[in-house]
């Protein structure tokens, strides 16, 4: 059961396993990102959920067609902001009438019209650091091991090709059904990944 | 051969220096709304002036404040206005093309404003202790030798010079922005956002000055003790404020009754929803930052303004503030779904109306009633008469021209513009 919530979220990150057969996966080209746009469409409307696209731009719209709801990266940053301030107020009033208290021009030891900064400053750069932090955890970043960098043609990926992955641990997954689905989306290359889990030799 | 648009006879170039090229805008973008649009402001302006006249009669002290109150609501509309069509050019907004029209007709309010300034002018004694002469002569008993050592700066003459100056600036940068912007919906010279581009450079630096002092002028220099260098942004944050929200309610009231349709989308809403809390923020931000450096520095000038604001009934007006212009809209406008809720952004438009006339309120009513917290009848009547004949004579200029700038570049990005 705990693989299974393992495999899930890191799923949601599009890190996916490879089959016993270390097939990873398929991979696709299309001609342009308005076709690889309708491809995932379609591949969502098909079922399939572990599967990503890649361009070497960001695509509008795309987060609707493949079907991904809104980030919760948001609770996140909440969870962030709330600690960052609790953490400034209590330190403020710590630090101010517990541990070191100075009198200074008879202001209160500790008084919340000057810690406001502190308690803002504090809520700004913990909320910031959960959301980037988030962010990245959420992408399953940083990412250096992807069984895709086998294929010679994803280089291009960069550069000027748009492409669509299926993974060979979706429960849709056939290999060569799936694959002559692609070709019916208008996909060229449809190439199997199989993940060797070592270096390129080349 | 370039078509032009002609100037309006002089009569009417005080409410639109443009002849009308409603006849020559596109169907999707024709003002359709019958003259309701702008009798039924006109009314309840009128109402309210003459309400606030009986005020002047009876009451003249409390009508001069009163009438401040309100005439610095509408100007800071204008200038909230005057901000936002300079920044979008700057910037080549692409987004905001379908909203530009409305603050581009609010931008010809100077002329207006100045002529509604005069009240003021003429009230200066009742508004401005440091106008008094008694206090500038040390052999009199009432003599203050801190505002005498101002009176390089504020005195009369030169008071009534910054602001004429401060009017020419606005209404000579205004002019070119909306008549250029008027002219492009029937001309295809190219050229012309470019030139607006430069007036729009000039117009951010000159109006940014103008404004900071504007503030200080006519509502700081009401405690003439008191002083505060962050108070000209204070003034900016009000306005950049308000000026969404008006936007928002004017695209909106456009769209209920039939104009607009398909062109201000929920997309347009909800970044006018972003700014709208940002700046709400932001007002938080600068009144904060001024309440705590004072409550820092401790000095009897400065922290004597929160001292009358704090005491005597104030105090409920002061938390009201807090909460009502800051704690409420940030709560309730944090959330994207609450700015695509188009009702509640409505509401909350509304409701940040009511709040930025009383900030103004909040800072020059304890001046008239330091003893006694007191919000008058003919604030009210002062305020809903202003703005009434300002938004009267706004949507005037709106029914004359197109509501879109049918032939802006961009308008077509705006058109397809998603907020994903």
């Amino acid at each position: 059961m705990l693989n299974s919530l393992a495999r899930d979220v890191k799923a949601s990150m599009s890190i996916y396993d490879a089959g016993d057969d270390q097939v990873y996966g398929l991979l696709a080209e299309f001609a342009n990102p308005g076709e690889l746009l309708h491809a995932a469409e379609a591949v969502h409307e098909a079922g399939f959920r572990h599967f990503d696209t890649h361009s070497p731009f960001p695509i509008h719209g795309m987060d609707k067609a493949m079907g991904l709801g809104n980030s919760i990266v948001g609770w996140i940053t909440l969870v962030g902001g709330i600690t960052g301030l609790s953490l400034a107020t209590l330190m403020q009033w710590w630090m101010g009438a517990v541990d070191y208290p100075i009198s200074i021009s008879g202001k209160p030891f500790f008084a919340v019209e000057p810690s406001i900064p502190i308690m803002f400053e504090l809520t700004v750069l913990l909320a910031s650091l959960a959301t980037a932090g988030g962010m990245f955890a959420l992408n399953g970043l940083p990412r250096p091991y992807n069984p895709l960098f086998y294929s010679k043609n994803f280089l291009r990926v960069t550069d000027d090709a748009f492409f669509l992955h299926i993974a060979a641990s979706d429960e849709k997954f056939d290999q060569s059904a799936t694959a002559s689905m692609l070709q019916e989306l208008g996909a060229s290359n449809v190439e199997t990944i199989h993940d060797h889990g070592e270096e390129d030799k080349d | 051969m370039s078509e032009t648009v002609k100037r309006s006879n002089p009569l009417v170039w005080l409410i639109d220096p443009m002849e009308s090229t409603a006849g020559q805008a596109d169907p999707a973008y024709r003002f359709s709304w019958s003259k309701a649009a702008w009798l039924l402001p006109l009314a309840i302006g009128v109402v309210g002036l003459v309400v606030s006249a009986i005020g002047w009669a009876t009451d003249s002290h409390q009508f001069y404040f009163s009438y401040l109150i309100g005439w610095t609501f509408c100007l800071s509309i204008a200038l909230g206005a005057y901000f936002f069509v300079v920044i979008q050019h700057l910037t080549k907004a692409r987004w905001s093309v379908v909203i530009r029209r409305i603050p581009e007709a609010l931008i010809w309010s100077f002329p207006l404003l100045a002529v509604l300034s005069i009240p003021i002018i003429l009230g200066m004694h009742d508004l401005y202790h440091w106008t008094h002469g008694d206090l500038l002569d040390p052999a009199s008993p009432t003599y203050d030798a801190l505002i005498a050592s101002k009176v390089p700066y504020l005195n009369t003459p030169f008071f009534l010079a910054r602001l004429a100056f401060y009017f020419i600036v606005w209404t000579f940068i205004s002019h070119k922005l909306y008549a250029l912007s008027v002219r492009q919906d029937v001309d295809p010279d190219a050229s012309i956002p470019q030139t607006l581009r430069k007036y729009s450079a000039a117009g951010l630096v000159l109006g940014a000055i103008c404004t900071a002092f504007a503030g200080m002028d006519i509502l700081m220099s009401l405690d003439p003790h008191w002083f505060s260098t962050i108070f000209g942004i204070y003034f900016f944050a009000g306005s950049f404020m308000i000026i969404m929200a008006v936007m928002a309610l004017t695209g909106m009231t456009l769209q209920r009754f039939g104009m607009l349709q398909g062109v201000i989308k929920v997309d347009h809403y909800q970044d006018l929803g972003k700014f709208l809390f940002g700046f709400t923020v932001f007002w938080a931000y600068i009144a904060f930052s001024q309440y705590m450096l004072i409550w820092y520095g401790n000095i009897p000038e400065e922290t004597l303004f929160y001292r009358y604001r704090m005491e005597n009934g104030w105090g409920t007006y002061s938390a009201i503030l807090l909460a009502g212009h800051f704690i409420i809209p940030f709560v309730v406008l944090i959330g994207r779904w609450a700015k695509r809720l188009l009702p509640l952004l409505a509401f909350m438009c509304v409701w940040m109306l009511v709040m930025h006339w009383f900030d103004y309120f909040w800072v020059a009513a304890p001046v008239l009633h330091n003893y006694k917290a007191a919000m008058s009848l003919y604030d009210i009547a002062a305020w809903l008469g202003l703005f009434g004949v300002f938004t009267a004579a706004f949507m005037y200029r709106l029914s004359r021209h197109p509501l879109v700038p049918q032939r802006d570049p961009r308008l077509h990005k705006s058109l397809t513009f998603t907020n994903s």
